[in-house]
């Protein structure tokens, strides 16, 4: 770490601008160029596409930060900028120590020539002296578990054993800084874990860890901060578990929208055999629209204990005698989670007459686990027979402040008696 | 000092890397290995000294002054070679190494730089067949101007040499990057140039005919071949001029060159 600097990498008002590939520019040609005596063409505004888009932030040496995002926020690129693999459009980027990037693991293997020789060709690639290869090379063949193979070349190794011999000789240029992209998530499951014990260890010993990962456990787990970028821009910086929330909340929005567009335009193609599986019964009475309430907000996302309301409205063609209201939730697998129709609530039906109503079913403190939920809305006779059934109706997520297993979160509270020690934090 | 050079120094380490790298590659899997870099020359100057002394004979002793032509075409193609295939194969090497540069922090004009050295050994390699064959022409009674003393200039002359073909290497390897139709023009241009340097002839060949004269002498490439025909084929020490203008040229082509893909390399990485 050089210096005693306090922060480990310094962006500041990061502009990247990609050039659209459908600009034509990748056709143009040197005679063009020569032409147009232009060599290098400045990005007129409608064939930039800005990757990121005037980022600042700083890291603390020692710190782990995860960067979160859909794909295409920017995650990628802002990594390979504070790499040094891209340059930025303007705005600086500076990144003290010996950075290890591992992005894509064996950068400049040589598929003809043996594992040996390579490790010393990407350990150059990485940055490190023969020497500095020599005295390491016995634990990057150990750490890799290809000890057996090392003298055969490249070529006839599996991507597996590709990313295992990359990462080995990433992990030990002894890096201040290392940056991850996505990487653990290739190699068996056990490598994985030695990668990630290898860098929890770093971490220990007061590295900087700079890490993209779609997978929110990872991040949460290992992460004492997290970045969240959407559309090249820093939308969220924080503790993990906060940015991670609101992200998932987001997603789940933009989802349950998506699913509710969907059911929507498959309703209109109004193909009967296509939609007979999500609809069905005899139609007397229809159901003509549901809407979800949190809080007396529509929305389709809550938070466990909300107030939810589900409010459905029926269109009644001929008057009748004998009917139920009924809801019931499911995880999209199609578990059931709980169902409940007016029937078993004990309502007994008199008269449900032509025109339009609305039944809502108020849950004071719905206490659903973090997941997504589809939603079956049905009217009925109590004996079953379906006047208008519909399945996957409404598409709902729900977020959790604590991570749990099932679709259950009860309100709950740990005590201890006797001589059980947590650490503070 | 470029910073091109400067990087090109701090990884020197990298770079010899590189090139071993590079010629272990091309020879893993073959058969006769690094006698094929021996092979090569030598199959070469059989040929056209079979083919110059017994199919075709020169026109007349115009077009070498003396001794075989046969030797004078394998001083002057041997290091054409050099140029031609660093070039073709410089030009290349970052979409080649694309990987590389994409995903690692890679001082990218290393790459055309290690095409340059990896077949400089090539080069170097063929250098003593060719002065072999020269010893053996002398046994068979041949007569050749051949001279020792001359000949211990060849490492300066490839040392003069080295940045002027580096530079364009670099320059042209950023160039091919941004435009597709590099690798065309440069393809053209060689056989063009080819056939503007005395390699196949001499300057004085060319007399009768002033155009094409002052065209072949004022090619900027002459001087790079003409040296080895000078120092190897007549054994004579060049003249100052020679040496100043090749150092001129060599220059004017490196610092041209290496500006080239300072200008192109901020969006290099992309646009690979």
């Amino acid at each position: 770490m050089s210096g005693g600097s306090p922060s480990a990498i310094r962006v500041d008002r990061l502009v990247k601008h990609f050039r659209r590939e459908s600009s034509g520019h990748q056709l143009r040609t040197l005679k063009s160029a020569l032409v147009e005596r232009t060599l290098v063409r400045g990005l007129r505004p409608d064939e930039a596409i800005p990757a990121i888009d005037d980022i600042s932030f700083e890291v603390p040496a020692g710190q782990a930060v995860g960067l979160i995002g859909s794909n295409g926020s920017g995650k990628s690129t802002l990594l390979k900028l504070a790499a040094g693999i891209l340059r930025p459009t303007s705005g600086t980027i500076q990144v003290d120590g010996r950075v290890a990037a591992l992005i894509e693991l064996g950068a400049g293997f040589h598929p003809e020539i043996s594992g040996r020789e390579n490790i010393f060709i990407n350990g150059a690639v990485l940055g490190l002296g023969r020497r500095q290869i020599e005295e390491r090379f016995d634990d990057i063949v150990e750490f890799s578990g290809l000890a057996s193979f090392i003298d055969e070349p490249v070529k006839t190794y599996s991507s597996g054993m590709y990313v295992r011999l990359g990462f080995a000789v990433a992990i030990h240029t002894d890096p201040d800084v290392l940056m991850v992209d996505e990487v653990l998530s290739v190699g068996d499951e056990a490598f994985a874990h030695r990668c990630l014990r290898r860098i929890e260890e770093m971490l220990g010993r007061g590295k900087t860890l700079l890490l993209v990962s779609h997978s929110l456990e990872l991040v949460e787990e290992i992460c004492d901060r997290a970045l969240w970028l959407e559309k090249g821009v820093l939308r969220h910086d924080g503790h993990p578990r906060r940015v991670i929330d609101a992200y998932r909340e987001a997603i789940a929005e933009s989802e349950g929208e998506a699913h509710r567009r969907e059911l929507e335009s498959r309703e209109e193609e109004e193909d009967e055999d296509e939609a007979e599986v999500l609809r069905w019964g005899s139609r007397q009475a229809e159901i003509v629209r549901v809407r979800v309430l949190v809080e007396g907000e529509e929305r389709y996302h809550l938070r466990t204990g909300e107030e939810v309301a589900f409010e459905i409205e029926v269109e009644v063609h001929e008057t009748l005698d004998d009917f139920a209201f009924g809801v019931a939730v499911a995880t999209p697998r199609g578990h059931e989670v709980w169902g409940t129709n007016t029937d078993l609530a004990g309502f007994k039906p008199e008269r449900l007459h032509a025109g339009r109503c609305v039944v809502r079913l108020v849950c004071p403190e719905l206490r659903l686990a973090a997941g997504e939920y589809l939603i079956d809305i049905a009217v009925h006779a109590p004996d079953g027979t379906p006047y208008d059934y519909r399945r996957k109706l409404v598409a709902l997520s729900a977020t959790a402040a604590e991570r749990g297993i099932g679709v259950y979160f009860p309100q709950h509270r740990w005590s201890f008696e006797g001589g059980v020690d947590w650490a503070s934090d | 000092m470029s910073r091109v050079l400067r990087r090109l120094l701090r990884h020197r380490g990298l770079l010899a890397t590189l090139v071993q790298r590079e010629l272990k590659a091309r020879y893993r899997g073959s058969v006769l290995g690094f006698v094929w870099s021996l092979v090569n020359p030598l199959a070469l100057i059989l040929v056209y000294t079979f083919v110059f002394s017994t199919i075709f004979t020169p026109r007349d002793r115009l077009v070498v002054d003396f001794g075989p032509y046969g030797l004078f075409l394998a001083t002057g193609v041997i290091p054409w070679i050099w140029l031609q295939v660093s070039w073709v194969e410089g030009s290349a090497s970052l979409l080649a190494n694309a990987g590389l540069i994409r995903k690692a922090a890679f001082p990218a004009e290393l790459l055309p730089v290690v095409s340059v050295l990896s077949n400089l050994v090539h080069l170097l390699l063929a250098l003593p067949i060719l002065i072999l064959a020269f010893a053996a022409m002398a046994l068979f009674g041949v007569q050749t101007s051949f001279s020792w003393a001359t000949a211990s200039l060849l490492p300066l002359a490839i040392v003069v040499q080295l940045p002027g073909v580096a530079g364009v290497a670099i320059g042209l390897s950023a160039l091919n990057v941004h435009f597709k139709d590099v690798r065309d023009l440069l393809a053209n241009a060689l056989t063009l140039l080819f056939f503007l340097t005395p390699i196949l002839y001499t300057l004085r060949t060319l007399e009768p005919f002033p155009w094409v004269h002052a065209a072949v002498a004022w090619n900027p490439l002459t001087p790079f071949v003409t040296v080895y025909q000078e120092i190897v084929f007549y054994g004579r020490w060049p003249s100052p001029e020679l040496w100043l203008l090749m150092v001129a040229v060599s220059l004017v082509l490196w610092i041209l060159g290496t500006w080239l893909f300072e200008r192109l390399s901020e969006t290099l990485v992309e646009a690979v």
